[in-house]
């Protein structure tokens, strides 16, 4: 066979828009995850109570179930209880931020339970208020030491934008898929998006790989 | 979290983000409240799940065939591979890593869809939406598993492998009796967490129309027209399998910890 | 009471039949006491005896069930604001050193001042410098603590504590994790400490540092305080068994 590489030169823009929209997506549901994972995470940190019952359940609830699943229960589902109209771009950074956000938390709650003890008494010993014990002594070293897993996380989501196409979002993904029916050029197309989510989601597993040992031979002396 | 000595304690660290949780359960209460299409969900019927009760089972049973599948090839092209990867040959290592890399850094419907539309121009043969499916998934596993053993080979202490070689140990006696089973220690909770990560994915096949617990809800919610039915009590069954296996995975977890020391 | 060596201060200690329990085992059980301002007290007991914990109920890093506590002018228990008011003036010394590991010695010595007190920067810098010349190691100040000797890390510790300027200094085996070597460099500042008048607090193993700088020696076993003696008589003439059958493992 022949790569037909005029395919991708002629239709190459319809890809790129695909991956700005793969991005887009990536980076609101990563900051609205944010959000909502870190309540959850204050949540499940107190043990007991109605909030941790309920940070709990949401955050198994949203780990466990498949994210091909949720996309399509937000798209289909959603708007009829809602009686709103949702786009299936808003369905889907709403589903994977449902998904991050119960991912994240447990990343918040790890890297917050891994700041030792003792580092708090001496914090409270000394009479520090309380918002700057939470800034300085256990948020910033939590956040140093949970880098890898956010990092490895975010390579997750990246992979997870792919599923939108399902629904019809114009991601990467789907502008191939598309292009390839279209023009019969599927090993070209699908070779170049597979090429593309290498090119980011590569560096980054390299990254957080790297960061962990580092992190794991730091506390190990 | 910040533990003050003082009796008032639990009244004083937590009133901060007791007004934050309240803020935060009041405005969803009142978004519900205002928006929720109440008449719809007292008109839901979840008598079409039971009509419909054996094509459901049955896609529930390919979704655990290919998860099967993807453990059972999965670790054994894993387990392959990883002892591949410590061949004294570089090129066949660079291979394994090659291999590796692509399927762990790529996502795996990008990989479906390749292996089912585009390996044909190749190959010359058209696999079926299940074939490609087992393709896949078994693929991607094995990219997985390979890391996981040989993580689990690598993190035998040196000491054990040396004492093997003092001792003249055969190659079987020493893989089956000193390396493998502290290793298979190390690999069980990974392994379990991949293959429920693999029931999870099984899911995205789906796209291709693979007949697994997904595609038939789809397709039966197209008929019925009773989407929120038929999706939330799919997303159930995942959940309660997904959240038992997990469950189960924890128990052997805490089980290997406590023989370990 | 006993008065020590002609010093002769307010009450700024008295506990009142204090009891703490974790869940129903009873770690002090009806302890009252007295410490006045410029004494040094060594407490004294076996592990597990509630050494430590009396300790920490001084400034509130542990709750107590029954009794009161009245230190300075706060009277636990007490709110939240009023336990971090009291702490600002009783600094602490752990047995694990705990410093800030992520921040340098300098940090470590200003992010207290500068966030309870509202110092200055400048102004927290400059007492920083001067506590850590005192403590004896001005020259690493922006070293971090795992670059840091145990006897350094313990002695940044104890200039960290000093910054608030506390009224009175509790040590919780100080010296306990440190290497035999490094024992001494942090003694050191610690009797020089004691000799400037400070209210001190030390619990310890070191009985010869106890019989040379305290002025009261406290022996606490089973969650209670059997002997409150000046050190020539405890360590001289024991009055109780448990406290016979301690002194004569560790003498």
């Amino acid at each position: 066979m022949r790569f037909e590489t005029h395919q991708l030169a002629q239709h190459y823009p319809l890809l790129f828009e695909g991956l700005r929209i793969t991005l887009t997506i990536c980076a609101l549901s990563l900051a609205f995850g944010i959000v909502i994972g870190l309540v959850a995470c204050f949540g499940k940190l107190r043990e007991r109570g109605i909030a941790y019952r309920i940070a709990v359940i949401y955050i198994d609830f949203f780990r466990t179930i498949p994210e091909v699943v949720l996309i399509f229960w937000v798209y289909s589902c959603l708007p009829l209880m809602l009686s709103l109209r949702i786009s299936a771009e808003a369905s889907g950074v709403i589903a994977l931020t449902l998904f991050a956000s119960a991912y994240l938390a447990e990343i918040f709650r790890a890297g917050i339970l891994a700041v030792p003890r003792g580092q708090i008494e001496a914090a409270l010993a000394l009479g520090v208020p309380s918002l700057h014990i939470w800034i300085r002594v256990i948020l910033q070293p939590a956040i140093r030491r949970m880098m890898p897993a956010l990092v490895s996380f975010l390579t997750e989501l990246i992979k997870a934008t792919s599923l939108l196409s399902a629904i019809g979002v114009a991601e990467m993904a789907y502008q191939a898929s598309v292009l390839g029916s279209k023009t019969f050029a599927y090993v070209e197309f699908l070779s170049a998006i597979g090429v593309l989510y290498f090119i980011i989601i590569f560096p980054l597993s390299i990254y957080a790989r790297r960061a962990e040992r580092r992190l794991v031979s730091r506390t190990a002396n | 979290m910040l533990g003050y000595g003082g009796q008032t304690e639990s009244h004083d660290r937590t009133w901060g983000q007791n007004a934050l949780f309240a803020a935060f359960a009041i405005g969803l209460a009142g978004l519900l409240a205002y928006q929720v299409n109440w008449e719809l969900i007292g008109s839901l019927d979840f008598s079409v799940v039971w009509e419909y009760r054996l094509p459901l089972l049955k896609g529930l049973g390919t979704t655990l065939f290919l998860t099967a599948i993807a453990g059972v090839l999965g670790i054994f092209f894993g387990t392959i591979l990883a002892i591949l990867s410590q061949s004294p040959f570089a090129p066949l290592r660079w291979a394994v890593v090659a291999y590796v890399e692509v399927f762990r850094n790529t996502p795996l419907l990008v990989q479906l869809i390749w292996l089912h539309f585009a390996l044909p121009a190749f190959t010359g043969i058209n696999t079926t939406a299940l074939e490609s499916g087992i393709l896949a998934i078994t693929l991607q596993a094995g990219a997985y598993f390979t890391e996981i053993v040989r993580a689990g080979i690598e993190a035998v202490p040196k000491g054990q492998w040396e004492a093997a070689y003092a001792l003249g140990l055969p190659d079987w006696t020493r893989w089956t009796r000193v390396i493998l089973p502290p290793a298979l220690r190390i690999m069980i909770p990974p392994l379990v967490n991949l293959i429920i990560s693999f029931f999870k994915a099984s899911a995205i096949l789906s796209i291709l129309q693979v007949s697994e617990l997904m595609t038939v809800t789809n397709r039966i919610s197209n008929v019925t027209f009773k989407p929120i039915e038929l999706f939330t009590a799919t997303a159930a069954i995942y959940f309660v399998l997904g959240y038992i296996m997990s469950q189960a995975t924890l128990r052997i977890e805490r089980v290997l910890q406590r023989s370990q020391r | 009471m006993t008065e020590g060596r002609g010093k002769r201060g307010q009450t700024v200690v008295r506990c009142v039949e204090v009891t703490k329990r974790f869940g129903s085992f009873e770690a002090l059980r009806k302890v009252s006491v007295e410490v006045r301002a410029g004494e040094v007290v060594c407490i004294i007991g076996p592990s597990g005896g509630g050494k430590s914990t009396f300790l920490r109920t001084l400034n509130g890093l542990e709750s107590i069930e029954e009794g009161e506590i009245h230190v300075l002018d706060v009277r636990l228990p007490a709110g939240k604001r009023e336990i971090e008011r009291l702490r600002r003036e009783v600094g602490m010394v752990f047995q694990s050193f705990n410093l800030f590991l992520h921040m340098s010695v300098r940090a470590n010595l200003t992010l207290a001042p500068t966030t309870a007190l509202g110092l200055s920067k400048a102004e927290a810098n400059e007492r920083a410098k001067r506590l850590l010349t005192r403590v004896g190691i001005e020259e690493q100040i922006d070293k971090y603590p795992g670059q840091l000797s145990g006897g350094q890390q313990q002695r940044v510790a104890i200039a960290r504590a000093l910054a608030m300027e506390p009224k009175i200094m509790l040590f919780d085996e100080p010296t306990s994790s440190l290497d035999p070597e490094m024992v001494n460099e942090v003694l050191d500042v610690i009797r020089g400490l004691a000799e400037s008048g400070m209210t001190m607090l030390v619990v310890t193993h070191e009985m010869g540092f106890a019989r040379e700088v305290a002025d009261r020696v406290l022996f606490i076993t089973d969650g209670q305080i059997l002997v409150d003696a000046p050190p020539a008589e405890f360590f001289g003439r024991p009055t109780d068994e448990r406290q016979a059958a301690f002194l004569s493992k560790i003498l």
